[in-house]
């Protein structure tokens, strides 16, 4: 019979190689590519020794990571196209992650590997770590070598990238946070149409707003997360005179910090404004479940597709030190391992991509931010501005309100997801915002201690 | 050999007469023989060789190769990424073991394991003991309760994401029909970590049933008419005679599903990313933030390194303990 003695005999070897095996597979998680070990763990190479541009050739085929923000494959892939035509140069696109995070990761895993891209999306959390890594290069040289007008890159967006004197990404799918709010439910509450100035007015509109979201909707909606909440509550800190860190110094102790902190606690628990939604806030606001929300300018487009109701952005409100818009998104790279030819092959595509027709075209089927200012003047966008205002709006705060990020967010590894973390505890389960802070700090300073400090130049 | 030796020995034409110095005249018959034996051994081995070989290979190659290569990594300070590193003994285990998260990781993983080790078991056995009776319809029954288990855990994730909406989702509306308000399955701890419960029971209750099937189907019908026929009751004949002879199958089920449950990914990738604040944070989830999130390459080997002990000690002990427990009809 099949469940004789026999299997006795031989489940015991057998088992044991097969769990052995699987349990073996758990160790294959961490990465595999060997480092070499070093004192002082930094970087000895020397800088790179310039590279005559003009006597290289650039290759004849290039390959893309994207993750396509903004729904843009369409809009990449015609690019290439058009690219193709114009120099013979192909450009193979890869879908390398859902997000900007995922095709991060991909490159993480893959570098000391020739499977890397030839251009790399590289967000604003992201970048710094390619190049304490030795990731990616500068990209100014070549830039400057293909007349690419760097100058014409808005001054806000381009300058995230400096480090060490040079610019180690281009911007590309650039974005701010915006202030969406649902013009139906406005207009039937009785309100202007515009966003709040402050967020004290909003609290005020809130008794009339109320009465006319449905069940179980709000007013305001928020949605928390990696890469995402920690960006927007930014202005709320600064609002409050707050700041994540100064320079790498972390400044979460101090009095306006933690108001910052009180803000956002009080906009959920105090007065009852917000409410969190469950996955997607964007998702809540386009289906007129909450009344006004804080989406990406990158979510621009999709929103004015999915609402079935007239979508209105406005400036983040201010708190009562003022406010401020971080900027976000994600820029490209070029990865340093490659060949001059193909390196310079990525950079005139790059310069392709980001030319004032291109980056027009770009922002139009996006949302996402013109990263040229001659952009912006362009028929294209003149003629979108006119047909959907909502577009100018980014434009505008960046002109007016952009501020640069808190260098701990986005140059220390892993910090983001720190702050969201203590985020979440304010405004999921209440926390007392000193406390959470408080939790977080220690281990923001061991991954700065541990991943950024001994990378760092000493001429830094 | 022996028989064989004394069976054959007339045969032999110079052979003496039965009953006298034996051993001396078989001894060249013997050396040949084991010469045999040994050239057929090598040449066994040599097949062995040749036909396991290329897997050998490739288990030395892509997973005991990793394996060496991740216990060196567990003893570097490393970003993950970075041409260079910084070499630290021990101390990323040490971090490990006073890590202030590491408690809350140990306990959600635990839950985890066990709640879905556990549940799968009960529940497959008892989806099995469903299956295993002469419906109508059996074929298309087994079949929708496996059909779970061949589909991706990603995809599996998202699509209960939807139904879990704690606004919209299909569960709130079922919950609502008998007046019960849907727990916040998204932000409210512990929902997190029943929703991912919840789903990977869903996904993997079909293959626990199908091998628990399997098992129920060997169980000789003539020791159930015999219990029968003793008056044993249903329940009866379930408890010493059915359970008995599945001891077989439990253990194996038990050891593969430990280990799977232990290492589970996608599910909790699609559905928490180990949140709402690392409340479904496994310490398989660990690894990939520690590695892939924050960085830190060298620290997420030492956890992998970690992990891996933990798997080794929980198979060793059911090797060790629950086997003895194993009845083999």
């Amino acid at each position: 019979m099949s469940h004789r003695p026999a299997r006795r005999a031989t489940a015991r070897p057998r088992t044991v190689v097969v769990t052995a095996l699987a349990a073996l597979t758990a160790l294959t998680a961490a990465g595999c590519a060997g480092p070499s070990v070093g004192a002082a763990g930094g970087s000895d190479e020397p800088s790179a020794e310039a590279v005559d541009w003009s006597q290289v050739e650039p290759a004849k085929e290039i390959t893309w990571w994207s993750n396509h923000p903004g729904a843009s494959q369409e809009v990449e892939q015609q690019f290439i196209d058009e690219f193709k035509d114009e120099t013979g140069i192909s450009v193979k696109l890869v879908t390398a992650g859902a997000d900007y995070d995922e095709v991060a990761q991909r490159f993480q895993a893959a570098s000391q590997t020739d499977e890397l891209p030839d251009l790399v999306i590289a967000s604003d959390v992201w970048w710094f770590r390619y190049h304490l890594n030795d990731q990616i290069m500068p990209v100014d040289d070549v830039m400057e070598f293909l007349d690419a007008d760097a100058a014409d890159f808005q001054p806000a967006l381009y300058s995230d990238y400096e480090y060490d004197h040079q610019h180690w990404a281009v911007p590309y799918a650039r974005s701010t946070p915006l202030f969406y709010y649902n013009k139906d439910l406005w207009d039937a509450a009785g309100l202007p149409d515009r966003g709040p100035e402050t967020w004290a007015e909003l609290e005020e509109w809130d008794a009339s707003l109320k009465d006319e979201v449905p069940e179980k909707g709000s007013t305001f909606g928020l949605s928390t997360g990696p890469s995402w909440g920690a960006w927007w509550f930014e202005n709320m800190i600064w609002g409050q005179g707050g700041a994540y860190s100064d320079g790498f110094d972390l400044t979460l102790d101090t009095p306006e910090a933690i108001a910052g902190g009180q803000f956002v606690h009080d906009l959920f628990h105090k007065s009852g404004v917000a409410t969190l939604s469950a996955d997607d806030a964007m998702a809540d606001f386009s289906s007129g479940l909450i009344a006004s929300t804080i989406g990406s300018t990158g979510s621009l487009k999709g929103a004015l597709d999915a609402a079935k109701f007239e979508v209105g952005t406005a400036y983040l409100p201010d708190g009562p030190q003022g406010g401020g818009t971080p900027t976000g998104g994600t820029g490209l790279a070029i990865p340093s391992s490659k060949t001059t030819e193909e390196q310079l092959a990525a950079a005139m595509f790059l310069e392709f991509l980001t030319d004032t027709e291109n980056t027009a075209t770009f922002s139009q089927s996006t949302g996402y931010m013109p990263v040229r200012t001659s952009a912006v003047e362009s028929d294209t966008m003149k003629a979108t501005y006119e047909e959907t205002p909502q577009f100018r709006t980014a434009v505008d705060q960046l002109a007016d309100k952009a501020r640069v990020q808190d260098d701990v967010r986005v140059f220390v590894p892993g910090a983001d997801a720190l702050l969201n973390d203590a985020l979440e505890q304010i405004v999921i389960e209440g926390a007392d915002p000193a406390t959470a802070f408080e939790g977080i700090t220690p281990r923001i300073e061991t991954a700065y201690t541990e991943n950024v400090e001994p990378y760092l130049d000493p001429q830094d | 050999m022996t028989t064989i030796a004394t069976t054959r020995a007339p045969e032999d034409p110079g052979a003496p007469p039965a009953g006298s110095a034996a051993p001396e005249r078989t001894e060249p018959q013997r050396l040949r023989r084991s010469r045999l034996a040994a050239g057929r051994r090598r040449t066994a081995l040599l097949w062995a060789l040749l036909l396991a070989g290329p897997n050998i290979a490739l288990l030395l190659v892509f997973v005991y190769r990793p394996l060496v290569e991740s216990l060196y990594l567990s003893t570097l300070q490393w970003n993950l990424g970075s041409p260079t590193a910084r070499f630290v003994g021990l101390g990323n285990y040490v971090e490990w073991f006073t890590a202030p998260t590491t408690g809350r990781i140990v306990l959600t993983t635990l839950v985890f394991t066990v709640a879905t080790v556990g549940g799968a078991m009960v529940l497959g056995l008892g989806l099995a003991l469903l299956l295993n009776r002469k419906l109508r319809g059996r074929g298309i029954a087994r079949t929708v309760a496996f059909a779970p288990y061949v589909l991706g855990g990603f995809a599996v994730g998202i699509l209960w994401l939807f139904m879990f909406d704690p606004r919209y989702g299909l569960i709130q509306e079922l919950l609502g029909w008998v007046g019960i308000a849907s727990p916040q399955w998204y932000t409210g701890r512990p929902w997190p970590l029943v929703m991912v419960i919840v789903v990977y029971l869903w996904k993997n209750l079909g293959y626990v049933a199908l091998i628990y099937l399997a098992g129920l189907q060997a169980v000789p019908q003539d020791l159930k008419d015999a219990a029968a026929l003793d008056g044993a009751s249903a329940a009866r004949t379930l408890r010493s005679v059915v359970l008995p002879l599945l001891t077989p199958t439990t253990f194996f089920l038990l050891v593969t599903m430990l280990l799977s449950s232990l290492q589970s990914f996608d599910t909790i990738k699609a559905m928490t990313q180990g949140g709402p604040l690392g409340s479904t944070t496994t310490l398989m989830y660990s690894i990939y933030v520690e590695s892939f999130v924050n960085g830190r390459a060298g620290y997420a080997s030492a956890v992998a390194t970690i992990l891996f002990l933990v798997l080794l000690a929980v198979t060793a002990v059911q090797l060790r303990f629950v086997q003895q427990k194993v009845h083999y009809a």
